[in-house]
Order: structure tokens, then C-alpha cells, then sequence
């Protein structure tokens, strides 16, 4: 049994909203670091050096860096879609997964709007199996239509109501 | 056949109907109060104990404890209530704060009973009514006697039965009268473990860690007391006393002291194993499997083939020498790493035999396995590769770190490397996969060796990974999801082999579950 790739593409404003969301909380553990910790260990540590200092900053600068480079890299190599009876996702820059999921074997589906998702019109996806470990699988990055359609879609397919 | 994945939610039934029939009703065995006497009379022991030595108020401390408890007691059992209808059990407790549990009886995956040496002597068990929620054990009823806890199984699961033929039309018109061939099903025996395996599966269990770890605890537990100076104490004395032999006597006194603690190590988990699977019996009724089990403390355990989401064959190293292995069985809801066992040993279909004698009997447990054919397929030969890079990596910053502290001596990580491409070629030994018509078997391990058979149609999603590493040589690791045990991992596949399998038995898990309806 021969199946194609899943094929569909997350919606670009998903980078934005990455850019946002990872740069804030690298922003705020980056500032946390430089403005609070810097300070207290250069008080308290005598092995203390200009030489950690510059290493510290740096290593704050490239976490903001990442915030940048990773969301493009990672909308890239999302795709998604559905084949037959199937939820298909491939993801992941240096660890590459691909996921399915049969609609049948789905418990329940969520769908998740943050407070910075709303902002870019956006939706996450996540649909329940049994089981205990790893049992949730997401989709992010999904425009409201088309999460509610998604969503809609399984319920249908799972058919009489009930999930 | 129906499935813990796709049930309806728990509730009122779908269709309006009447309310089904009562089945059965019934109360805790009054014998529970004795137990629970029995209880409160332990938990006032103390108390009563400081108030004759050190305040005479703790005695009337004692008596109130005692009359609260026994009085709590008593409402419970007077409250306690259960009731078997067509379709779901209602177990209704409370005085002050009155609850009412409803299980929908085909979202019951497990019954068992269990009971202490003393419930035993007084004709009681405890009944377990496990669900697939992942919190275990759903409903707890504390006491029945043995007589009413086995009706109660009887008419439970003819009832379930009953409702699964009901509720799927035959093809042919006519639905099975379930309830009546559930009862009139003989009772076969699969598996009977003599003594002989029992003793063995104690000396083959390699669970020592287990007992350093007791070790460590006594050891904080005399530090907490403050007898850990009177230990360092007597280290030393005994270093001392060491001290008077020479150095051969030292090391053969030392051997001695290990050669010992491994042997009580041994010894207790040999009897431990005794006690908890004297007796060991694996029976088949019908459509449901049946352990009996214990010496102390009896077990019985029911559990429906068609609840079986897994089987697996383990053998530990010393086990896999010996050509014997362990078999278990994964229902919904129950979780537990390979190698281990829940508590209780609930997972333990066979607690030990014969590799053979193993195989020959999973058919038992998953019908249809017997027509199969499995052709073995192998994981790449690459993996050893990937692990000598894997070593090679680790030797490098092992190297790096020692390197300024020991000089030149740090190159010696890098023997990593060769040992890692040993671990590599052991590990390609082990692996392999074969695809059945309705099942998947796959095995792995380094120097034990762990096989699990799968029904395809039980399959939950199916993840293929890549690592950096495997990208970069063409590899992926194959991840299974049932919806119990934890998930059954296969690495170093080749990609597309990976790819292939995981399509396929995706599509096939849809398919079943799509049957299913």
C-alpha cells in the first residue's frame, strides 16, 4: 500500500507568532541571566572572570538568534494532511518525526487558541489516543477556519457522536 | 468486537430506552466489620501504649480513635452498596458525603480478586474492578465472600457478552446467545507453573539493584535515627580487625562478605517469587483468561482476550542462557517499563517457562496468531556503524574533559569506540521485525532479548524519528502506541523500511478500526 506524503503546509503567520512567543521567553530568561545573575555572581564568586562574562553574553545572544532562525527552518519542514483514514504530520529540524495517527483510534480532539495565537489568527490542533505515554499529537500553526474543519472532520469520520 | 478506544463516553447509554434490569445487588460480607475491628484495635495499640507508659490523656486519646474509626466503618458498610444492571455496575457508598460511582460495564477491562491470609481464612475477597482510565484500579470492593465475588464475575462478564452480541447485528440474523456459552464454556488450563519454575525464575531474577537500593535506604534510615556514627564506628573497628590479616586473607574475607550478600539477595527474591506466584494458573473460558495466583496472599485476575493490546516474551540475560523467558500481557490503562512488572505482578501471564513452551502458547492469548507466517526481517547493519559514531563522539569530549588532568592518558576513552561497535553488532543481532496478516512481532534487546507481538488493530499511531545521526547514515527508529504498557520502540531501521512498515500498519489500524464499526 502505496500512500503520497502528507502535503499540507502550517500557515506562514505560524512564524511570526514562533518569533514572538520564543522571543519573548528568550528575551526574559536572557534578561534574567544578564541583569540579575550576572550581577550576583560577579558579587559572590570569586573565580569570576570578563572572560565568563563575554561567554555569558554570547550565549544569550545566540538563544535571541535562535528565536529568529528556528521558526523559518521549522515552518519548512512542516506538513500535514490527511490520507484515508489517517492523520499524516512530518516535523522537526534536527530530529525529524513523522506521525500517524488513525482517526478512528482518536479519543478526543482540543483545539487550543493562546493569548498570542489569537493575536495572528491562529490554532493548535491536538487530538487524543489511548494510552499513557505520548498519547497527544499536535498541529499548531492552523488558521481558526481551518482548525474548525479539521476538527469537524474527525468528529464526522468518527461518525454517531462519538468522540 | 469492541475496543477501550472507541467506546462512548461514560454516561447514560445512547438509546432511551428502559432502564436495564438488576441484575444483581448486594452488600459488603459482614465479616468486613471483624477486619476493620481488627484494624482500629492495631491503630489504638499504640496510643494506648504511651498513654500507660507516658500520659495517662493518650489513652483517652486511643479510646476515641477507636470509636470514631469503628463508627466510620460501620456507616460505610451499612451505606455500601453495589448494583449489576445490562449495562453498567453502580457502587453507591457515603453517609455524610454520599457518592455514586456508574462503571458502563464494556468500559470494565480488568476483575480481580485478591485476599489476605486473613480474608482467606474467613471466605473473603477483595474484588478490583480496573478500567482503562490509566488510574487502575477503578472501584474497590473491599469484602465480599468468595461465593458471591465469583457470581458477581459470572453474571458480569455473561452480561458483557451478552451486550457485545446484542449490539453488533450477525451477519447471518441470528446474534449468539453469549450469556448462556460464556457460562457452559469449559474451563481449559494453559499454563500450570510447577515449583521447579517458580525456584527458577527466583534464581534467574537479576533484580540485585534492587536490593543495594534497601541497602542505601537502611543506611539513611540509621543516619536519621543517628546510629549513622555507630556504623562509621563499627566500618572502622572492622577495618582494624581487617587489618590484623594479611592482604590474601583480606581479599578472600571480602569475597566472602559479597559472595554472602548476593546470596541473601538471591534467597529472599527466590522466596519472594514462591510466595507471590505459588501455584501459578493460566486458564482460558471461553473468550477470558484467568490467573490464579499466590500463597499469602491469593490473587485471581480476569482478563478478556480481546483486551489484550500486547504480548511480550522477555529474557533477561541469564534467562536467555538458560533458553527461558518471562510472558506478560498489556491491557488498557496499565503502564510499566520493559523488564519490570507492575505490582502485584498483574501483567504476568507466564511467570516462567520454556522459550519454546512460550511461544507455543501465545496463540492462547492472541487468537489467530497460530495461522500466522512471520518472515524475520533484520534492522540495518548500519546501526553498528551509528554506534561506533556515537562512541566516537562520546570519546572525543570524555578526551577533551580529562585531557588538561591526566595528559596523554586521557586518549584511553577512546577505547569507547571499539566497545561501542561491539554493543552495535550485539544489538543487530537482536534486532528484527516480521509482519503478519493481522499482527506485528518485533524484537530487540543486546544481550537478553525482548520480543512483543501486536495486533495490528489495536495499534493507537505509529512515529518514525530520526535522530542527526541517523539522518546523516539513512536510519530511523520505528515507535508503536497501544493503548497499554509503554510504547514498543524499534531503532535503526533503514528509512524506507521504517517508512514502509509505519504506512502500512497505520493503514491497517485504520482499517481495523473502521471494521470495527
Amino acid at each position: 500500500m502505496v500512500m503520497p506524503e502528507p502535503s499540507e503546509r502550517l500557515r506562514p503567520a505560524v512564524i511570526a507568532y514562533w518569533v514572538v512567543s520564543d522571543g519573548l521567553s528568550a528575551a526574559f530568561f536572557g534578561g534574567l541571566a544578564w541583569f540579575v545573575g550576572r550581577p550576583l555572581l560577579a558579587e559572590h564568586w570569586r573565580h569570576w572572570s570578563p572572560w565568563l562574562d563575554d561567554a555569558l553574553l554570547a550565549c544569550v545572544v545566540f538563544v535571541l538568534a535562535l528565536a529568529f532562525v528556528v521558526p523559518p527552518l521549522a515552518f519548512l519542514r512542516w506538513r500535514y494532511g490527511f490520507r484515508d483514514d489517517l492523520l499524516l504530520m512530518r516535523y522537526g529540524i534536527l530530529f525529524v518525526e513523522e506521525r500517524a495517527v488513525p482517526v478512528a483510534r482518536m479519543q478526543h480532539v482540543d483545539l487550543l487558541r493562546g493569548p498570542i495565537e489569537r493575536l495572528f489568527g491562529l490554532a493548535t490542533l491536538i487530538v487524543f489516543t489511548a494510552g499513557n505515554e505520548g498519547s497527544a499529537f499536535r498541529v499548531p500553526g492552523l488558521s481558526v477556519r481551518r482548525a474548525q474543519e479539521l476538527r469537524d472532520r474527525i468528529v464526522q469520520a468518527r461518525g454517531d457522536g462519538r468522540l | 468486537m469492541t475496543d477501550a478506544s472507541d467506546l462512548p463516553p461514560p454516561g447514560p447509554a445512547p438509546e432511551p430506552a428502559a432502564p436495564a434490569p438488576v441484575l444483581m445487588r448486594g452488600h459488603l460480607h459482614p465479616a468486613i466489620l471483624l477486619l476493620r475491628l481488627l484494624d482500629a484495635l492495631r491503630q489504638a495499640v499504640l496510643p494506648a501504649l504511651l498513654g500507660l507508659v507516658v500520659e495517662p490523656w493518650f489513652l483517652a486519646l486511643a479510646g476515641g480513635l477507636f470509636v470514631l474509626q469503628l463508627g466510620y466503618s460501620l456507616a460505610r458498610y451499612l451505606t455500601l452498596e453495589f448494583t449489576l444492571t445490562g449495562d453498567e455496575l453502580r457502587v453507591r457508598e457515603g453517609l455524610l458525603e454520599r457518592q455514586e460511582r456508574r462503571i458502563p460495564l464494556d468500559r470494565i477491562q480488568d476483575l480481580g480478586f485478591e485476599s489476605t491470609i486473613l480474608r482467606r481464612a474467613l471466605g473473603l475477597a477483595v474484588v478490583l474492578v480496573e478500567t482503562a482510565s490509566g488510574r487502575g484500579v477503578e472501584a474497590r470492593l473491599d469484602a465480599l465472600s468468595r461465593a458471591e465475588a465469583e457470581h458477581l464475575r459470572e453474571v458480569l462478564l455473561a452480561a458483557r457478552a451478552d451486550r457485545a452480541g446484542g449490539g453488533q447485528p450477525v451477519p447471518d440474523g441470528t446474534t449468539a446467545p453469549a450469556a448462556a456459552t460464556a457460562l457452559a464454556e469449559p474451563e481449559w488450563t494453559v499454563h500450570h507453573s510447577s515449583a521447579g519454575e517458580l525456584l527458577l525464575r527466583g534464581l534467574t531474577d537479576l533484580r540485585l539493584s534492587a536490593f543495594v537500593v534497601t541497602g542505601f535506604a537502611a543506611l539513611q534510615f540509621a543516619d536519621q535515627l543517628g546510629l549513622a556514627s555507630q556504623v562509621a564506628g563499627v566500618a572502622s573497628s572492622f577495618k582494624d580487625w581487617l587489618g590484623r590479616f594479611p592482604p590474601a586473607m583480606v581479599v578472600l574475607v571480602l569475597l566472602l562478605l559479597v559472595a554472602a550478600v548476593i546470596a541473601f539477595g538471591v534467597v529472599t527474591t527466590t522466596l519472594g517469587n514462591l510466595v507471590q506466584f505459588h501455584g501459578f494458573l493460566l486458564t482460558l473460558r471461553g473468550d477470558v483468561l484467568q490467573r490464579r495466583y499466590g500463597l499469602l496472599t491469593t490473587r485471581q485476575k480476569t482478563l478478556p482476550r480481546a483486551r489484550v493490546q500486547r504480548v511480550t516474551v522477555e529474557q533477561g540475560w541469564l534467562r536467555r542462557l538458560l533458553g527461558l523467558a518471562v510472558v506478560k500481557a498489556d491491557s488498557a490503562g496499565g503502564s510499566r517499563g520493559q523488564g519490570q512488572d507492575t505490582a502485584g505482578g498483574w501483567d504476568v501471564v507466564v511467570p516462567l517457562a520454556r522459550l519454546w513452551t512460550a511461544e507455543a502458547l501465545l496463540p492462547a492469548l492472541l487468537p489467530g496468531l497460530e495461522s500466522e507466517v512471520f518472515a524475520w526481517r533484520r534492522g540495518s547493519a548500519r546501526l553498528v556503524l551509528r554506534m561506533a559514531l556515537q562512541g566516537l563522539l562520546l570519546a572525543a569530549v570524555l578526551a577533551a574533559a580529562l585531557a588538561p588532568r591526566f595528559g596523554l592518558w586521557a586518549l584511553v576513552a577512546f577505547a569507547c569506540v571499539p566497545l561501542w561497535a561491539v554493543l552495535g553488532v550485539l544489538v543487530y543481532q537482536n534486532l528484527g521485525w516480521a509482519e503478519g496478516e493481522r499482527f506485528v512481532a518485533l524484537r530487540h534487546g543486546i544481550v537478553g532479548r525482548y520480543f512483543a507481538w501486536v495486533p495490528t488493530g489495536k495499534l493507537q499511531a505509529v512515529v518514525v524519528r530520526q535522530s542527526p545521526l541517523a539522518q546523516l547514515l539513512g536510519l530511523a527508529e520505528l515507535t508503536i502506541y497501544v493503548a497499554g504498557g509503554s510504547p514498543t520502540r524499534l531503532p535503526d531501521l533503514l528509512l524506507a523500511d521504517a517508512k514502509g512498515l509505519a504506512r502500512e500498519l497505520a493503514a491497517r489500524a485504520a482499517a481495523a478500526a473502521a471494521a470495527e464499526r
